[in-house]
């Protein structure tokens, strides 16, 4: 036990003493929780909020170029630019401006577009009331496509230029439904008459009723913070796997490492010493950021961390994923010969396993056989357990499968790191 | 366990690395008497590093045995290493820790502590001209007196056998003279040295008894002035040890 304590506190003192490399591991992932919290808040924002610029060209001048006018500018997503410098643009300048990257989008109504719905209405009352001869009703039955044409910018995303299309789309569909009904009521008249034609209304019979699905009472509201806290943390805390391999490789260069393979005591004391440092790192990395998240981000413009009423679950996937940390932190030291191969392996492979985890890009949205690979990364079980507590309200019983797995890839990396030492004797 | 005046015993010792079949070590006998200052001389290369880490338990033989004090690492390697002082030619030490911090370290490695320990690092310090400066980081020492607080930290539980791996290269004359001068005294106490140097001088003066290694063979054992005035045409040790082991330029 002695020999434990004394060389849990030789480390201690070893990572105090470096203050240059104890600021790099409390500072480093404070900047890359905030940095990447307020970038990736703008994904999370209502394109309301965004309210992207976008060009109209109404050539139309009738009820769709109205209809799509009215309707862009009542959604208020966007900001919609018709004129520069008091003249109207036309399509050629519209084309123009978006290759360059000034706008994102351009709408381009052609002319006679609503002329062109109301053909293609009137050609289907036609059709209905073919046998009944009704005056008034055009004898229309020829059918018109007609072209709106939409300018992307391509660096435009494809969730932003969907969100356009399906308004437009709702736009047109809205007027064809009113032109259809109110050509329909009128030939009703003329069939029926004294029948006065009916006005069109919406009924709005079905509503949408949004709710975040949660394992308990309390909802939390997801938001960038929410979102981005527990994964950028997830992210941040593995990253303690480069010092602590950083600190066996130098142990090992310097010949302390020998002179301790020479002294009593277990190569397996000597690793639970620097785990139980470089845990009580993690953890208070992990502390620090929650502060961030609580304290920090309100004053910035973004929203307040809620941590939620489960403390101990918290507690508990924090230490699972230091441990899970730090255990990979130890396998990469005790294998890796030189700190370039320790410090380029452990980046590029937490860079990989943040990949797979989702910390970018969810996991749902990844091909099949990714999803299959995603499963077998520790920052993926991490991220889980974490979006368990913070966006699902879910308490300890929820976390342990996740807990578990991680302490788990604790005990192999460690067991990893036992048997590569073994190995090393009998070479 | 074996009751002999042998505390180190190489049994038909033999070493391959993995993937080389030449033997860094090829079936090697030595007794090493208790009380001896015994010198394992050679060139680079010549096997010196394999035995030393072998009889530091670092790893085992291909084949043949190994005992130190009568045991052997496969049964009793926390005991071998309770009794076993190591002193690497690196400076095995933390540079950002002071002298104390860091003896004090190894010290309760070894089972040391309390007021025992305490002293035991005031004695070694004052013994070694280091007392002054036992609370100034080692990374601001001088190359002698890292050597010095180097050779402590493997002497400070009082070991039956002190390894020293080359303990006085790259230091000025007067540190190596304080070094030596107490290692002799440490000996005298009943401490058995095993000891490695490519200075033969020093060896010469040093060791009372001496092999010469060489491509994994012991090639020539005994007491160093035995040595050179049995084979009556050397003056030295060096020259004895050039003859036998030849003048070729070494590689690792």
């Amino acid at each position: 036990m002695l020999r434990l304590l004394s060389s849990i506190y030789k480390e201690l003192l070893v990572l105090i003493r470096d203050r240059a490399g104890l600021a790099i591991l409390f500072i480093m992932p404070l900047v890359l929780i905030l940095i990447m919290t307020v970038i990736q808040d703008a994904t999370f924002r209502t394109v309301k909020e965004v309210n992207i610029s976008m060009i109209l060209v109404n050539n139309d001048k009738d009820s769709l170029g109205e209809a799509i006018s009215k309707g862009l500018y009542a959604s208020e997503f966007f900001q919609i630019v018709e004129e520069i410098n008091g003249e109207n643009i036309d399509e050629e300048t519209a084309k123009e401006l978006i290759a360059r990257g000034d706008y994102k989008i351009g709408i381009i109504i052609p002319e006679r577009a609503t002329e062109a719905i109301r053909g293609n209405v009137n050609a289907l009352i036609n059709k209905s009331f073919k046998s009944f001869n009704i005056p008034g009703v055009k004898k229309r039955t020829k059918k018109s496509t007609i072209d709106v044409t939409i300018y992307i910018d391509p660096a435009t995303s494809n969730s932003f230029k969907n969100m356009v299309m399906s308004s437009l789309k709702e736009f047109t569909s809205q007027l064809e439904i009113e032109m259809f009904f109110k050509n329909f009521s009128e030939a009703m008249a003329q069939l029926m008459p004294g029948q006065k034609p009916i006005k069109f209304e919406s009924f709005e019979t079905i509503r949408y009723k949004e709710v975040y699905a949660s394992t308990t009472e309390n909802e939390i509201l997801p938001n960038s913070v929410q979102h981005n806290v527990p994964a950028w943390t997830m992210f941040a805390m593995f990253f303690i796997v480069l010092p602590l391999a950083g600190n066996i490789i130098k142990e090992r260069d310097d010949g302390s490492a020998f002179r301790l393979k020479t002294m009593p005591g277990s190569f397996v004391m000597i690793m639970f010493s620097k785990i139980f440092v470089f845990l009580g790192v993690a953890f208070l990395q992990f502390i620090l950021m929650l502060m961030v998240g609580v304290y920090i981000m309100p004053a910035l413009g973004l929203p307040q961390l809620e941590i939620g009423p489960h403390k101990i679950a918290l507690g508990v996937m924090a230490l699972s994923s230091g441990l899970a940390a730090t255990g990979y932190g130890v396998a990469i030291g005790t294998i890796a010969t030189t700190h370039e191969q320790a410090a380029t392996f452990g980046a590029v492979s937490i860079i990989i396993f943040a990949a797979l985890g989702g910390i970018w890009v969810p996991v749902y949205v990844m091909p099949h056989t990714i999803r299959i690979i995603s499963q077998f990364s520790p920052l993926h079980w991490g991220l889980n357990g974490f979006y368990d507590i913070f966006l699902r309200g879910g308490d300890l019983m929820v976390v342990l499968a996740e807990a578990g797995k991680l302490l788990t890839f604790f005990v192999i990396m460690l067991g990893v790191a036992i048997v590569y030492n073994n190995y090393n004797k009998t070479k | 366990m074996q009751e002999n005046q042998h505390i180190i015993e190489l049994k038909y010792l033999t070493k391959y690395y993995k993937g080389s079949n030449v033997p860094a070590i090829d079936n090697i006998n030595l007794n090493i008497d208790k009380g001896e200052i015994y010198g394992l001389l050679g060139p680079n290369g010549a096997g010196k590093t394999t035995t030393i880490s072998i009889l530091c338990g670092l790893f085992g033989p291909t084949s043949g045995n190994v005992f130190i004090d009568g045991m052997e690492f496969q049964h009793s390697a926390e005991k071998i290493k309770s009794i076993i002082g190591v002193v690497p030619q690196e400076i095995a030490l933390y540079p950002s820790l002071t002298a104390r911090e860091n003896l004090t370290f190894f010290g309760h490695l070894y089972g040391l502590k309390g007021k025992h320990l305490k002293s035991r690092i005031n004695e070694c310090l004052e013994l070694f001209g280091l007392e002054k400066n036992a609370n100034r980081r080692i990374k601001t020492f001088s190359g002698g007196m890292k050597r010095r607080i180097n050779l402590i930290a493997g002497i400070l539980h009082k070991p039956k056998i002190i390894y020293l791996d080359e303990p006085t290269v790259g230091i000025d004359v007067q540190s190596r003279k304080v070094i030596l001068e107490h290692l002799k005294n440490i000996n005298k106490e009943g401490t058995t040295i095993i000891y490695t140097s490519h200075y033969m001088e020093e060896a010469e003066n040093f060791c009372s008894k001496v092999a010469i290694i060489d491509k994994g063979n012991i090639l020539t054992e005994g007491k160093p002035k035995e040595l050179i005035d049995g084979k009556g045409e050397y003056t030295d040790l060096e020259s004895l040890f050039l003859n036998i082991t030849g003048r070729a330029l070494r590689d690792e």
